[in-house]
């Protein structure tokens, strides 16, 4: 797993644009996700040739645009499980926190969120106390 | 030629990347939530821009297979498929040109509902391209959880949404990263944040599944929206709770259009009225209730507003007897309640060749000496019993 990561982080740091990760306070994620991103990521930045450099054997992108297999991607199974416990091993990196901090300038212009019209009819099993240590 | 076209399409360039990494994400998560499936999916700019037309009337092919109610159980819906030969070990379609219908809930009271939503999606493919057709129907747990009415969700099908939602987010969070893709839709934009009364630590959840099935959630459009509502094969109509005659003056293909609509965001948050209450076409028990109780007479004015239907085939109603058929094999009930959350029945499903030769197909062990008495006793005519084991049995019927 460690060289997935150390691998992601060195190509992190020549490509990835600053802008998309100025909020995120998980920055190995980042990295990680960058370098699965990094070819989209900045068109400036990127070169074609890129995409068709590198090992792919360790990289889900790379191995995933590679791939030949009718179904695509399924050639992929150990780049991907390593993504999968990469992720697994930062969940931080993903929750709905730091989502909302990129997108809280803009959300700020859109207000009112539409009012909730629907009624909703939880399992019977799920009732229980409240947490008031919500995130509310 | 175009084998060449193909290639172009296919290759990588500066402009397609972005969608490149968007169908990787996809394929990644699609693979994640599932254990180990890939459902390839169609690059944006391949995608129909105006939705197929959702026809109700189909002709009769040569050999059909339908299936009652699933309910999130994987094992037992893969047993369902393997029963007729479907599919094999592996999940592969082996069905040849066979259709088969699935006539609706595969939610709820299971664990695995997101699963055989994949599964079911890539059976149709595979039958496709091979020949054959794969039909789901809305039952009405499909409508009630679009309208959030979470009432038969399962401790474990809430997880498993949970999961799913936790690796949907994370991907859209790395197509947020790539500049050539446009910001995802926030999975949860407009979802609450509590629910009064209900345990904390569920709350997540029960957001997942909203957002999942809202009307245009995800997996309410990538799966719920493929389903039809009603469906008419050669002389068989297939519909989860029962059909009147009400329903098909109101036009079947407006009925299909109009739920697939609402599925998709088009149409508010409400289902349409034939889905709601106890004379909704997902909800009927008229025909499917104790067989001494079915309405033959008004099964009969329902049919006869069909031209060329000769029976109609409907799920929603466990039969504890197996499946059965009532009114001189014009309603055949076919919900054997396989689902371990309800039932935990030995998978039935009805084999139609033709249009001439119902039988069942079972894998209840009790039945492969005791077909006569059971025949006898609940049956008028039509439908004849196999177990698997025995091979084709060529049995006439009176049509």
């Amino acid at each position: 797993m460690g060289q997935v990561q150390s691998e992601a982080v060195d190509e992190a740091q020549t490509q990835s644009e600053p802008q998309h990760s100025s909020s995120s306070p998980a920055t190995s994620m980042e990295s990680l996700l960058a370098e699965a991103a990094a070819y989209g990521d900045d068109e400036n930045e990127l070169t074609c040739e890129k995409a068709h450099v590198g090992n792919s054997s360790q990289r889900p992108f790379l191995c995933f645009l590679k791939s030949t297999s009718e179904e695509k991607g399924s050639d992929c199974v150990h780049p991907f499980v390593a993504l999968q416990n990469c992720i697994k091993a930062n969940p931080n990196a993903f929750s709905k926190d730091i989502l909302d901090e990129d997108e809280d300038e803009v959300k700020k212009e859109e207000e009112p969120p539409p009012s909730p019209t629907y009624k909703i009819y939880p399992p019977l099993w799920s009732r229980g106390p409240q947490s008031p240590k919500s995130k509310l | 030629m175009k084998n060449q076209e193909n290639k172009n399409k296919n290759s990588i360039t500066c402009e397609n990347l972005p969608s490149f990494l968007s169908s990787f994400v996809d394929t990644f998560v699609d693979f994640t939530v599932t254990d180990g499936l890939f459902l390839p999916n169609t690059l944006p700019q391949n995608a129909p821009e105006t939705p197929p037309p959702m026809a109700a009337h189909y002709p009769s092919p040569d050999r059909l297979i339908a299936i009652g109610d699933l309910h999130g159980d994987l094992e037992k819906s893969r047993q369902a498929f393997r029963l007729a030969g479907l599919i094999d070990g592996s999940d592969r379609w082996t069905g040849g040109s066979t259709t088969v219908v699935q006539v609706g809930d595969v939610l709820d009271r299971g664990g695995e509902e997101i699963k055989i939503l994949y599964l079911l999606e890539k059976l149709k493919r595979e039958a496709e391209k091979n020949g054959g057709k794969v039909f789901t129907l809305h039952g009405n747990h499909e409508i009630m959880n679009v309208e959030f009415d979470f009432r038969f969700v399962t401790e474990k099908g809430l997880k498993e949404f949970e999961n799913w939602g936790f690796w949907y987010g994370a991907g859209n969070k790395m197509k947020s990263l790539c500049v050539g893709l446009d910001k995802p839709r926030d999975l949860f934009d407009g979802m609450p944040l509590f629910f009064k009364g209900v345990d904390a630590k569920y709350w997540n959840g029960i957001r997942s599944r909203m957002a999942a099935l809202r009307p245009s959630g995800p997996i309410a459009e990538r799966f719920l929206s493929k389903n039809v509502t009603i469906l008419v094969v050669g002389e068989s109509v297939f519909v989860h709770g029962g059909l009147l005659k009400e329903h098909v003056e109101y036009g079947l293909e407006r009925i299909n259009e109009e739920v697939r609509d609402w599925i998709n965001g088009l149409s508010g948050s409400r289902a349409p009225w034939y889905c709601k209450g106890r004379d909704a076409v997902v909800w009927l028990r008229k025909f499917s209730d104790d067989y001494k109780k079915c309405d033959c007479s008004l099964l009969e004015h329902a049919l006869a507003t069909i031209p060329g239907a000769k029976r109609m085939i409907m799920g929603h109603t466990i039969q504890d007897l197996g499946i059965n058929d009532v009114c001189d094999g014009r309603a055949i009930r076919i919900d054997v309640g396989m689902s371990k959350g309800c039932g935990d029945g030995l998978p039935e499903v009805l084999e139609i060749f033709g249009n001439k030769e119902l039988r069942v197909l079972t894998s209840n062990p009790l039945y492969q000496n005791k077909n006569k008495d059971y025949l006898d006793a609940y049956r008028k005519e039509g439908l004849v019993f196999l177990k698997p084991e025995q091979g084709p049995r060529q049995v006439e019927v009176k049509t």
